[in-house]
């Protein structure tokens, strides 16, 4: 990149601590937890990274890159499982870290509003004096940043209870690919849920990993503290016992129902060989089910008991409270696992956590599972550097947790023996993966975002008809292709 | 307080509790040694091995605190331990 360029942005953060164009925070800011091509690192850095403090700062950066054509890539915590921050053709990394404050607490009409670049642990930190929370909950709880949320469209482990991302954003600022700053929500007020004035913009600003805008404030949900959290895990000898099992659970009609998990034989066999949890299960365990909710004493209590009868309807057992207890505790927190898997001689090897995700409905879970594990055992016996660690479904649907569900298949990536050639056929796995969920009527995503080749050359067949109106709203929101290019096929808006 | 004893820190051989994995202390499980040829498993003295589990516990109380005033539980143990009925 041009030394003016650096010299500009400079000019416009006043600030040179808060222009990075060094290798080692350009390199820092290159890759997400998701399988990298680690042997191509240089190919994915940004030119320069800033990390603006205010909406105002955010606008005049990226009239610059308009003004000059410069790509310009969003980033919040970097905890994606897929390559939404991820430059692909270098350009400005706009690091949103530092815009972390909360601006307003209001407990009357119950929002809070914050800068994009709090996380939501230490967010929930301020709000517990108060009684409230804000009850996004993804496995990066920890580590991942508000604004990220909101680009990615995240999905939350308590969304059945209280919703996902874009159920909790009540509006937002946004500064569009063009530099203007705008405000979106439902109609315009900015702490309002519904409204029917307009057209509804606040979707189209969530889960755009980043080709729309630069989400600069938002105005979030806050519901009441939970008084009481119950968690029950359960165990059986068949998968198909538990796969009914989870639908008379999203059935039941119980309101403080959180979420419900199903793993799949692969999954067990994996926590069998490598979790203190399951490292003494009975080998009869093939299958387990995690049920959990969030309310008050009074709905929680009485509930339990029903999810008890429900979970031992078809032969589940009771896990115990500890394990319960204790792996529920863990699900907030995923990222904090160390990684390794085996290689086909059953040696433990370092490997990178690769999490492919669909929404598909209930009715084909058993089918996918088992044409998913197919196409991995093929690329594990083809490369040797996989290893397939199972499957989970979650519930995936707000305040309706009976339909669909988000499932995934988690697979172990040796990183350091990438090349060319394996990570070729990596790519080629993912996109066998994806068709799949295609096949049986899903999406090739829940809540990862589809930027990653493999999958993202299928977001055209995925949008079918619609794919020519999302070409149309990119390109006049983003007339010079500026905002996170090359991502969702969206290049071909501009062909 | 824990009075730290050099000769205390070498942790108790491994004991097989299944086919690929170890224990030295009691519910801390190892992979077996046996499939870490590749990459080795680092020595750890005891004290560490012990600091790592009591955090774990930590972290774990500190999330349930997090999320809910109280966690209920149902006083039940595990119904999967004691064989298949």
């Amino acid at each position: 990149m041009d030394d003016a360029v650096v010299d500009e942005l400079r000019a416009i953060l006043g600030d040179d601590d808060r222009v990075l164009p060094n290798v080692s925070s350009r390199a820092s800011r290159t890759r997400v937890p998701a399988p990298f091509p680690v042997h191509r690192w240089a190919e994915f850095m940004p030119d320069v990274a800033v990390l603006p403090v205010s909406a105002e700062e955010v606008s005049q950066v990226v009239k610059l890159a308009n003004r000059l054509r410069i790509p310009v890539v969003p980033r919040a915590g970097g905890t994606g499982l897929s390559d939404g921050a991820v430059p692909l053709r270098g350009g400005i990394c706009v690091d949103v870290k530092l815009m972390n404050k909360i601006h307003e607490i209001d407990l009357e009409d119950r929002t809070v509003t914050v800068g994009p670049g709090i996380n939501m642990l230490k967010l929930n930190e301020e709000l517990r004096p108060h009684g409230v929370f804000y009850p996004d909950d993804p496995a990066s709880y920890p580590c991942s940043l508000v604004g990220g949320r909101i680009g990615t469209g995240g999905w939350s482990l308590l969304g059945a209870r209280f919703g996902h991302t874009r159920d909790l954003v009540i509006s937002m600022q946004v500064v569009l690919p063009t530099g203007e700053i705008v405000e979106i929500g439902d109609g315009g007020g900015r702490k309002l849920r519904k409204s029917s004035t307009g057209l509804t913009l606040k979707q189209l600003f969530t889960g755009h990993q980043g080709t729309l805008g630069i989400t600069t404030e938002a105005t979030l949900e806050l519901v009441p503290r939970p008084e009481l959290e119950f968690s029950a895990f359960f165990a059986f000898d068949d998968y198909m016992k538990a796969y009914r099992t989870t639908g008379a659970l999203t059935r039941s009609g119980l309101a403080t129902l959180a979420g419900v998990v199903l793993f799949d034989e692969w999954k067990l066999r994996y926590l069998r060989r490598d979790d203190e949890a399951y490292i003494p299960q009975p080998p009869w365990v093939q299958a387990v089910i995690a049920v959990a909710m969030y309310g008050t004493r009074a709905e929680v209590e009485p509930a339990s008991k029903r999810v008890m009868e429900l979970g031992r309807a078809e032969g589940g057992k009771y896990l115990g409270d500890e394990i319960s207890q204790g792996d529920w505790a863990s699900r907030h927190d995923r990222y904090a696992t160390p990684l390794h898997g085996r290689n086909r001689e059953g040696q433990v090897v370092p490997m990178s956590w690769h999490c492919e995700d669909a929404a598909l409905n209930y009715s084909v879970l058993p089918q996918v599972r088992e044409e998913w594990h197919a196409i991995v055992e093929r690329y594990i016996e083809r490369y040797g550097i996989f290893d397939d660690w199972g499957m989970f479904c979650y519930t995936n649907g707000a305040f309706k947790p009976w339909a669909d569900y988000l499932v995934e298949i988690d697979v172990g990536i040796w990183e350091q023996q990438l090349d060319d050639e394996t990570w070729a056929g990596w790519v080629a796995c993912k996109r066998e993966i994806a068709e799949v969920a295609l096949k049986y009527g899903g999406s090739i995503t829940a809540c990862h975002g589809a930027t990653r080749e493999g999958d993202a050359d299928l977001v055209p067949t995925e949008m079918g008809s619609a794919w020519e109106v999302v070409k149309r709203v990119k390109r006049a929101l983003d007339p010079n292709n500026v905002m996170n290019p090359g991502k969702q096929m969206l290049d071909e808006a501009y062909e | 307080m824990t009075i730290f004893r050099l000769g205390e820190q070498r942790p108790p051989e491994p004991r097989r509790i299944k086919e690929d994995v170890v224990e030295r202390f009691e519910h801390v499980f190892e992979i077996d040694p046996d499939l870490m040829r590749t990459f080795p498993q680092q020595h750890l003295p005891a004290w560490d091995t012990h600091r790592i589990v009591a955090s774990r516990w930590d972290h774990l109380d500190w999330m349930h605190a997090h999320f809910a005033d109280d966690v209920l539980s149902t006083g039940l143990e595990s119904e999967t331990m004691g064989g298949h009925e």
